[in-house]
């Protein structure tokens, strides 16, 4: 998956999910190619999927809503494991994120 | 606008002939590159034979040179052999001759008897006779010998000298032997034999009046004082000189020759060669030898040579006088014959240095015995031409020159025209080049006749290949003139042809779509009649399907608008003054927030739906519900209170298969003390003392909806709140509120912003919250809705 425009970019490097710039889309519909690339990672069942998001400006209401989606989404598959990439400079992460981690107590959150 | 009028350039005719015509460019190229080629090929053919001409003509020519130069050597080497054999054969007559006479001087008493005998005999002897005329003795003629006694040697009595009638004897022995040498051997003119100075009589064989030709042609001869020094001066002083050292002789023989001069007696050009006799013991001369011969047989040697047509030989003294030669020699060797007068003989004198030809002038006869080879010009007429020049000595011998003895070397000259010698090259060389004018001449004539060949076959074909040229620019004309029917038609299969088809195609459309506009015009019509009615079809759809999605916007916010408390609810609340504001981004927001007040408690909720919409509005609706049954039934504890929402929300979100959820907290107020509950943004409260807090609610909730059980997360947090305190929610619309450089307007801003109208009333405060944030975002788009409450404590 490799989605670019001119506020962000989207891309993957084998199990890796990358976030870049910011993410305003107007709701899930608009998100659902993104998600459809996260569960096409997810459906290769990969000891370790990795979302870094140390890039990510800025993400709306249902770019967190997605996330939160996709979080519940690993955790009916035990084997997956996963790993979130944060930033302590950009705001939103560093509380949205934890909720991540409450939805599924495996994830391992770093920010940094 | 009309139209510019096609300028005459494009209207200018192209005749067929024209210079302007693709047939006269082709037939230029194609004539063009024959020639070239004709030329080259002429010219490189031409080239060659001219080469090969003058490489022949330079080799056959050296070789002719090689060749002819030892041919010319041989000759001449041969010719010299044959002249040097010829002298040699007379020389070596003499030689014998003079050795016999010698053995008779060495042997007195014999020569005593023979000379007795042979005087006494009349067939050798003849009585001696005086002539008076003459004044002196001969003998009468009959017998082989002439002796004469000069005056001189005469005594009184007209009776010779004793001495000299001595050599009379001796002498007599010649005609023993002298008619048989002179009817053997080389031909010789006569055999002669000289006494001593002393006794200087002559004895010569064969017989003549000898005295009496002397007499003619020698005047004063008998005078005295002897025969050698009135004759031949020098010698007899010379061959003494021998005596002594006979290495003083410049050739190693005996024998000294004179130089070619006309005999008196015979009249012819002739030659003595003299050979010495010695007395007995060698101290003095006792006479000599001598032999006359005609230069005949040299001169015939020299003159008879065939060399060429005009070539010719040329014997010369050393002093370059010419010996011989012939006419054609003497005339191209430019040669002047003078008489010269010597004492006692005559000479001729052609000399080789009086030549008119400087060439000849110049040479120099001595340089060396070996064969010369000169190659050099004589002026014939003011015409200088080439001549060979072939030069080789004879063999040295002793001559008198008219004083004394000194060495001579006769050199045999070759002269040949080199024009004749390389006349048949010349010829040849004449004839190659009359070849090489032929062929010119016949290349100069195909040439000609392969560009008239060329240009017809080019003329021919050009037609051919011009003609579909030619019918597609008739035919354009004929369209360009409005003919739309005409049509090409091309026989050969090339890119014409096709050009031909394509232009058949072009005019066949330009005539249907000339001839067919106004049907054409009449069926595009229809079909635009057609696309607009659907057009209008299709926009009144459009408006319908609008007025569809309007209808719905508009329940939506009829909605939102519903669910949110009215002024009068908050205007009641005894304790607290509540002041919200809420502006969607769209149509219809995702924010939410309520004020539920039942006479005692007071609840206000603050939430974020994500997305907009319909959808959100409902949800909306469903929290709002739900909140106002749960503050409706009493519950008081907001964890039991957000759960029990939690649940309820996510079993309806689950029912409904959306796939929103929501942030959403609670802040409870009784007496004093405010409890917070739930996920959300951070609360700000701004103290009546003017210290701000900020409380983050992250632990306090879990988004609801998107969990069914979120109990574990929820937590309280209660607050001391009491007059004049300030209590604000909000949502991200407002720090996250962008302006146009980006800049958010974050939580600090808002913060601030609060705090300088702490003062005013909640109102007060929400109304300058709102007008800085509007002001921040400026004309930039507003992404989010913008929802603020704030709480002021009365």
């Amino acid at each position: 998956m490799d989605i670019s425009t001119n506020d962000y970019r989207v891309w993957t490097e084998g199990s890796t999910i990358h976030y870049e710039g910011t993410m305003r889309l107007s709701g899930t519909d608009a998100y659902a190619p993104i998600l459809e690339g996260m569960n096409a990672i997810l459906a290769a069942k990969p000891d370790l999927i990795t979302l870094d998001l140390t890039s990510l400006q800025f993400l709306n209401s249902s770019g967190i809503n997605l996330l939160a989606k996709f979080t519940i989404e690993i955790r009916k598959q035990p084997d997956v494991g996963v790993r979130v990439l944060g930033s302590k400079s950009i705001p939103w992460q560093s509380k949205s994120l934890r909720n991540l981690q409450r939805l599924h107590p495996a994830l391992e959150l770093t920010i940094s | 606008m009309t139209a510019p009028a096609p300028t005459p350039q494009n209207e200018r005719q192209i005749g067929r002939f024209s210079l302007r015509s693709f047939r006269a460019k082709f037939m230029l190229v194609v004539g063009i590159a024959v020639l070239f080629d004709l030329a080259l090929a002429g010219g490189i053919g031409i080239w060659n034979v001219q080469r090969l001409s003058r490489d022949a003509t330079k080799q056959v020519g050296d070789g002719l040179t090689t060749a002819t130069e030892e041919y010319l050597q041989t000759y001449i080497d041969t010719t010299a052999f044959r002249a040097d054999l010829l002298i040699n054969r007379v020389h070596s007559e003499l030689a014998t001759l003079a050795s016999t006479m010698q053995t008779l001087i060495d042997h007195p008493d014999i020569q005593e008897a023979v000379g007795e005998t042979v005087s006494k005999s009349p067939d050798f002897s003849s009585p001696l006779v005086y002539d008076p005329k003459g004044g002196w003795v001969q003998n009468e003629a009959g017998v082989p010998s002439a002796v004469s006694v000069w005056g001189y040697l005469l005594d009184e009595n007209m009776q010779p000298v004793p001495k000299a009638a001595e050599e009379l004897k001796k002498s007599s022995f010649l005609s023993l032997v002298g008619p048989s040498m002179m009817s053997t051997g080389a031909p010789k003119l006569q055999i002669y034999y000289v006494g001593p100075k002393d006794a200087s009589i002559m004895r010569a064989t064969p017989y003549s009046e000898q005295a009496q030709t002397f007499d003619l042609l020698y005047p004063g001869h008998n005078e005295g004082p002897n025969f050698w020094d009135f004759f031949f001066p020098g010698v007899y002083e010379g061959w003494q000189g021998w005596i002594e050292d006979p290495s003083s002789r410049p050739v190693a023989s005996d024998i000294v020759t004179t130089a070619p001069y006309v005999d008196a007696i015979t009249g012819e050009l002739i030659v003595s060669f003299f050979h010495p006799l010695w007395s007995a013991d060698r101290k003095d001369l006792a006479g000599m030898v001598a032999v006359d011969i005609t230069l005949e047989q040299l001169t015939s040697l020299v003159e008879s040579l065939e060399i060429s047509e005009t070539g010719f030989g040329f014997l010369a003294m050393s002093d370059g006088n010419v010996v011989a030669t012939n006419s054609i020699g003497e005339k191209t060797l430019g040669l002047v014959s003078t008489d010269v007068s010597g004492q006692g003989v005559t000479g001729v004198n052609r000399n080789l240095t009086e030549s008119s030809q400087a060439a000849i002038a110049s040479l120099d006869l001595g340089a060396t015995r070996d064969t010369v080879i000169e190659h050099i010009f004589l002026d014939h007429g003011g015409e200088e031409v080439p001549y060979l020049l072939v030069l080789k000595q004879l063999n040295p011998t002793n001559l008198w020159d008219g004083a004394g003895i000194t060495g001579e070397t006769m050199t045999l000259g070759f002269v040949v025209s080199e024009r004749e010698i390389y006349q048949s090259l010349i010829d040849a060389t004449d004839n190659i080049s009359a070849a090489t004018t032929r062929i010119l001449n016949y290349q100069v004539i195909a040439f000609l006749f392969s560009i008239v060949v060329v240009f017809l076959a080019v003329y021919a074909i050009s037609g051919r290949i011009t003609k579909g040229l030619s019918r597609l620019a008739d035919a354009a004309k004929a369209l360009q003139n409005k003919d739309y029917s005409v049509r090409v038609e091309i026989p050969t299969r090339d890119e014409v042809a096709a050009v031909g088809l394509a232009f058949n195609r072009m005019a066949e459309e330009i005539s249907y779509h000339t001839e067919n506009l106004e049907n054409l015009v009449e069926e595009r019509t229809k079909k635009l009649e057609n696309a607009n009615s659907e057009i209008v079809a299709l926009n009144a759809r459009l408006k319908s399907e609008n007025l569809r999605l309007g209808a719905e916007l508009d329940v939506a916010r009829r909605i939102q608008e519903m669910v949110l408390p009215r002024r009068s609810e908050l205007d009641i609340i005894p304790q607290i003054e509540i002041a919200a504001f809420m502006e969607p981004a769209d149509e219809v927001g995702g924010d939410y927030y309520d004020v539920l007040f039942d006479g005692e408690h007071i609840k206000v909720g603050i939430g974020d739906v994500t997305g907009h919409g319909l959808e959100s509005g409902v949800l909306m609706l469903m929290v709002q519900s739900v909140a106002r049954a749960l503050q409706e039934k009493g519950d008081r504890d907001p964890v039991a209170f957000l759960d029990v929402l939690n649940r309820a929300v996510y079993k309806n979100i689950a029912r409904t298969r959306s796939d929103k959820h929501l942030t959403l907290a609670f802040v409870d107020y009784h007496e004093g003390k405010v409890t917070l509950s739930g996920q959300h943004e951070e609360v700000l409260i701004i103290r009546a003392n003017g210290e701000t807090e900020r409380i983050d609610t992250m632990d306090l909730g879990f988004p609801v909806g998107l969990e069914e059980d979120i109990l574990p997360f929820v937590a309280t947090l209660v607050l001391p709140f009491g007059p004049e305190d300030i209590l604000i929610l909000h949502t991200d619309g407002i720090t996250e509120a962008e302006n146009d450089r980006g800049e958010m307007f974050g939580l600090d801003r808002l913060s601030q912003s609060a705090h300088e109208n702490r003062l005013k009333s909640a109102k007060g405060i929400a109304e300058a919250v709102i007008t800085d944030v509007k002001s921040h975002i400026g004309g930039h788009k507003v992404f989010d809705d913008i929802t603020l409450v704030v709480l002021k404590h009365r």
